[in-house]
């Protein structure tokens, strides 16, 4: 029997189909309103791809934002349990995962065997998120993969609160408009500066332990990547697809379970 | 402020009515949970009626020592407990917290404090003959009495209780509480009863006795009290120290649980964790904790600020300073001691003893004390490899955090325990 993982975000759908034990095939669609429908879409689409009918016998494995929602799954899981299996497939040295999502940053630490042994979430606030890097790119009016190219050039960080999204959305603002105004590459630096001392706050609280691996959709932004490198000072891990982990993850439960 | 508020107490006697009606015949309300709640009726009936007979009430702050209120035949209102069971009750008090904010106090003050000064400017509590509070156990306890003293236009009596806990610090509270005597018989108009003092002291030192033995129950497995029994536990020590009624309970309790490891019954039907219970949980989420636990097959085995008591025995023979002494033997003072290696061995010793898999630090947000405590609780069960989580809460106010954000993390915390 195949399996499939699905990670139910709030801005993007993931799902990775394994067969074999090999990924057969993934994918990720923008999420709609309704969790279950996207992600039958989403399936349907990956399934098409690797020549599997969605319909067919398939164990699913959901779980993100809106796992619990989708009633054709056969079990769902919680995100950092998906993580956690995701990342230790990909990279099984890796001893803390450093996940930044479209609103929520999650750091999970993890024992020897790639189990949970520890996780720290940060939900409060918008600040340090996907959400808020897409306000930011709005408010500079540039596309995210600018940002992160420009950023590289930056020689004096701009300072960026990284308490409230709104506080920093009023603080960019005011950047951009002094006399003379924060040279842009600054800004985004900045903005990445106050993201990472965000998650550097959390991953410091779970502990930090070599080696460390990121993932979701924020993990796709090389500047912040680098900004991430240089404050832990070591060289991190960046899975190829990083959004994809929790959703492999949630696959290779699915794959476990039928083997049980 | 203008006397607006909704009386607490009618609440809380009105829920108490309710809850052993409803549970009349089934098998949750046990022989020991209906004598809980007639206890809490008499209690907070004896407060609402205390004008009428002409009683003497004096308010009391956590740990005050209410031994000496009794023992006077004065009738007391032990302040916080009836604040957060206005929210266990009620299920909110937006009403109490919003008058504590008219009052000035910022959100950041514990909302028990915070609500019980709105409680008093809104008419919502009784007002106290006198006032009692303590430097036990933080900086919100030892300021709120001041408040009280000004809202109700009240007599009040500070205890400075010392930090540490060598006999000279003893013999000092001794000197505190024998000032308290002369305090509360000239404000009253009455004498202490030594005699009585002496009896209610024995009655506590029989108290703490049985606590032990119904932990030791609790150590089988499965365990057979209920995930969140320790708040009965709590609330009949914060209520009625040293009281007859206390004794029957316990007795009563013991039996129960003593016929149910007897049987090998649990409390919850499969028995999957055993949580350590550090700190408060939210008195609104009480009833989702129960059920929450009995889904998950996760209960409560041990909470060692709330149900184990420090060693030592209390000796009738000299009342005073047993009363004194208690105060350090109080389970909440392993937060409120000196945070030393003694103090955090205790939780791991506590942790093997009861075979925890994994423990819960329901994070009180007001409560700036036990907040930076969690780091150091963390890494001293970590050490044994036992993993703990922290929930951020307030213990009344429902607006910090919801059933369904709590309900996310404890899932996720199952599944921890489950994957290990």
């Amino acid at each position: 029997m195949n399996v499939a993982g699905l990670d139910i975000g709030s801005l993007t759908t993931k799902v990775v189909v394994i067969e074999d034990d090999t990924i057969a095939s993934s994918g990720v669609i923008p999420s709609g309103e309704e969790a279950e429908s996207t992600a039958r879409e989403a399936l349907a689409q990956v399934s098409m791809r690797a020549h599997i009918d969605s319909n067919g016998d398939l164990y699913i494995v959901s779980t993100g934002i809106g796992g619990k929602s989708i009633s054709f799954a056969q079990q769902q899981k919680s995100i950092t349990t998906c993580l956690a299996r995701g990342i230790s497939r990909l990279f099984p040295t890796a001893r803390l995962l450093i996940d930044m999502g479209a609103e929520s940053i999650t750091i999970v630490k993890l024992n020897e065997r790639g189990r949970v042994s520890d996780w720290l979430g940060h939900d409060k606030c918008a600040a340090g998120t996907g959400i808020f890097l897409q306000q930011m790119a709005k408010l500079m009016q540039m596309p995210l993969e600018e940002m992160a190219k420009i950023s590289l050039n930056a020689k004096s960080p701009a300072e960026i609160s990284s308490t409230c999204a709104v506080f920093a959305e009023s603080e960019v603002i005011s950047h951009v408009h002094r006399d003379p105004p924060t040279p842009r590459e600054d800004i985004v630096a900045g903005i990445y500066s106050s993201l990472v001392s965000r998650v550097m706050a959390l991953a410091k609280r779970v502990g930090i332990e070599k080696d460390v691996a990121v993932s979701g959709g924020v993990a796709l932004n090389i500047g912040l990547l680098t900004t991430l490198e240089k404050e832990l000072g070591f060289k991190i891990l960046v899975p190829e697809q990083p959004q994809l982990v929790a959703a492999l993850g949630a696959a290779i439960i699915a794959g476990e379970n039928i083997d049980r | 402020m203008k006397a607006t508020g909704k009386n607490s107490i009618e609440s809380i006697l009105r829920a108490c009515r309710l809850i052993m009606k409803m549970g009349q015949g089934t098998a949750d309300m046990s022989p020991s949970r209906t004598m809980y709640y007639k206890m809490l009726i008499k209690y907070f009936s004896s407060l609402l009626q205390a004008k009428e007979n002409g009683d003497f009430i004096a308010a009391h702050t956590v740990f005050f020592p209410a031994e000496v209120i009794y023992a006077m035949d004065l009738v007391p209102m032990h302040t916080e407990t009836t604040t957060w069971m206005t929210a266990l009750f009620t299920g909110e008090c937006s009403d109490i917290l919003a008058a504590g904010s008219s009052l000035g106090m910022a959100s950041e003050i514990c909302t028990p404090h915070r609500g019980l000064a709105g409680a008093f400017a809104i008419g919502a509590l009784p007002r106290p003959d006198v006032m009692l509070w303590s430097n036990m156990v933080c900086d919100n306890t030892a300021k709120s009495g001041e408040l009280v003293m000004e809202l109700c236009d009240c007599p009040g009596f500070f205890i400075d209780r010392p930090f540490k806990d060598s006999q000279y610090e003893v013999n000092y509270l001794v000197g505190e509480l024998q000032d308290l005597v002369k305090f509360l018989e000239d404000k009253s108009g009455r004498k202490m009863n030594w005699d009585k003092l002496s009896v209610i002291v024995a009655r506590m030192d029989k108290q703490i006795e049985l606590i032990r033995q119904i932990n030791e129950l609790r150590k089988s497995v499965p365990t057979p009290f209920r995930a969140t029994g320790f708040l009965e536990l709590l609330s009949v020590d914060y209520l009625f120290p040293g009281q007859p009624e206390a004794i029957e309970y316990l007795e009563t309790l013991l039996a129960e649980l003593s016929e149910m490891v007897k049987k090998g019954e649990g409390a919850v039907s499969r028995e999957r964790f055993r949580v350590m219970s550090l700190f408060i949980p939210p008195m609104y989420l009480i009833a989702f904790l129960e059920k929450i636990s009995q889904e998950y097959g996760a209960v409560s085995v041990i909470e060692p600020f709330f149900t184990f008591w420090g060693e030592g025995r209390l000796d009738p023979a000299h009342p005073l300073e047993s009363v004194a002494k208690k105060s350090y033997m109080i389970p909440e003072m392993r937060m409120y001691r000196p945070m030393d290696d003694l103090a955090l061995d205790a939780i791991v010793d506590c942790a093997q003893q009861y075979k925890v898999d994994g423990a819960i630090f329901y994070a009180d947000v007001g409560c700036r004390h036990s907040c930076a405590t969690i780091k150091l609780f963390k890494d001293s069960l970590n050490r044994i490899d036992i993993p703990m989580l922290t929930l951020d809460c307030d213990v009344v106010d429902p607006t910090i955090t919801s059933e369904e954000e709590f309900r996310e993390k404890l899932e996720r915390f199952f599944e921890l325990l489950e994957e290990r």
